[in-house]
């Protein structure tokens, strides 16, 4: 299989991602927080070491700030329910994903007044845009990173600043771009970065995870057993415990933990460079295809390694399922969850087909998926 | 040698700063506290020579980490002891 669906998910995972969670299986690992004994404490130990990891990747000083989640919805919805109360206003860009639009809309019938800044043709938002949208009563600027859609990437550095001289809090989805660009929370101006495990950070699915910067407060959307201060019927204040009740991922922490660790000494300048190359030959090859019409930015330095296209006279669905027919490549069609980007490029209707490479695809894997993109153009749909 | 427990509030804090000291190449030992000493129910500590204790609350202050207490061994076994400081009682 020619796998060029990293977007959705990454595959394949370094074997040392493998063997952590074959380890978490096998060897004894106890509940961490949970009990005296040893297998216990040295699960602590390893769910310490992967926040410590993503502290590192991500410029966070204090690792106790990051709280995992199983997946970036989950910390998306952690964030975006937990900072907005009725009578706050939230902006978002126009190129968000469903895990940002919808628990957006969701506090909307709750009294949160919702504003969108309107992305370009290409999918990247105007800071100024978002300035214009802010209010007295602004809590909270969303804004996905890196478009699931075409790769469009935001300013978020300058949004970020622009959001807390407002004394706004800044949200980012790195669904798209942990482990696939570099991120440093301080430098963006980022309160709130939720990120998932499975994607560019290449852990396994059921893994993610919710920074929240010293200082921001929100409301719980879930109480129960954190290990700590048991004879309270309050949850305790302090993170990451506050946000974390409940047995964690341990067998997906492991893994986790060795994809970061795998990434820190990789490198995520030569993981992009890597990929945004691929990226690229993909986009220059399909551009001169006739009736391949592409929607991702042209500039590399504005786009994550995902270009979206349609083929004139074919529907998306089709492109893929032939695609995977003729020569077995793995990819995306339709709306991928993101009807308001969709919106935002005109193709709601149609939807696209998303080929996003990872850092294990080879130019032999590209050469070939663009030989076998050519040959449609020149049949008729099936 | 004279001994200290350090009790924190969660095994999170405690597993941090045990790698966090490790890494300049002190090795404490992570255990849960004696109940008598677990105030506000389940909590964990770290059991420390005397003179580490300074260098380990130096790193609960670079990560915004409040202990709960200092506790003193007074005798050879290991479940024997008494407060030293409180956790408000400790420079924060």
């Amino acid at each position: 299989m020619i796998y060029l669906d990293n977007a959705a998910t990454s595959w394949p995972k370094p074997p040392s991602v493998m063997q952590a969670v074959h380890e978490a299986m096998t060897l004894p690992l106890g509940n961490p927080g949970r009990t005296h004994h040893r297998s216990a404490l040295d699960a602590a130990s390893l769910v310490s070491d992967c926040r410590e990891s993503l502290a590192e990747l991500f410029g966070i000083a204090n690792p106790l700030r990051i709280c995992f989640t199983a997946n970036a919805t989950d910390a998306l919805n952690l964030a975006i329910k937990g900072a907005l109360h009725p009578g706050d206003h939230a902006i978002c860009s126009s190129m968000e994903h469903n895990s940002v639009w919808r628990p957006l809309t969701a506090t909307a019938t709750r009294g949160v007044e919702l504003s969108i800044a309107q992305a370009d043709a290409e999918g990247v938002v105007d800071p100024e845009s978002v300035r214009r949208l802010l209010r007295p009563n602004t809590k909270l600027v969303a804004m996905i990173h890196a478009s699931n859609v075409n790769g469009a990437i935001q300013p978020i550095a300058e949004v970020g600043r622009i959001v807390r001289e407002h004394g706004a809090l800044m949200l980012v989805d790195a669904a798209q771009s942990a482990g696939s660009l570099p991120i440093d929370v301080d430098a963006m101006a980022i309160d709130l970065l939720a990120f998932p495990g499975h994607k560019g950070l290449l852990g396994p699915q059921g893994t993610g995870g919710l920074y929240v910067r010293d200082g921001v407060e929100l409301a719980l959307l879930k109480e129960g057993g954190t290990g700590s201060e048991s004879n309270s019927p309050l949850q305790p204040e302090f993170y990451p415990d506050r946000l974390e009740s409940g047995t964690l991922n341990l067998p997906g922490i492991a893994g986790l933990a060795a994809a970061v660790r795998y990434l820190l000494s990789t490198g995520i300048t030569n993981v992009a460079a890597h990929e945004a190359e691929l990226a690229q030959r993909l986009l220059a090859s399909l551009r001169a295809m006739p009736r391949v019409k592409l929607y991702s930015p042209q500039e590399s330095s504005c786009r994550a390694p995902i270009i979206a296209f349609n083929i004139e006279g074919w529907d998306s669905t089709a492109v893929a399922q032939e695609l995977e027919r003729r020569a077995d490549i793995a990819c995306r069609p339709g709306i991928q969850c993101a009807g308001l980007a969709h919106r935002t490029l005109g193709t709601q209707d149609s939807g696209t087909v998303r080929l996003s490479p990872g850092p294990f695809t080879t130019d032999q894997e590209i050469d070939t998926a663009l030989e076998a993109i050519a040959e449609l153009p020149r049949r008729s749909s099936v | 040698m004279v001994w200290r427990l350090v009790v924190f509030a969660s095994l999170n804090q405690v597993a941090l700063l045990k790698r966090d000291l490790y890494r300049d190449g002190i090795n404490l030992e992570m255990q849960r506290t004696p109940q008598s000493l677990s105030a506000t129910g389940c909590s964990y500590a770290l059991r420390c020579p005397d003179e580490q204790v300074g260098l380990l609350l130096e790193r609960c202050r670079k990560f915004a980490i409040q202990p709960g207490g200092v506790f003193e061994e007074t005798e050879a076994e290991r479940n024997s002891q008494r407060r030293v400081f409180a956790g408000d009682e400790l420079d924060q």
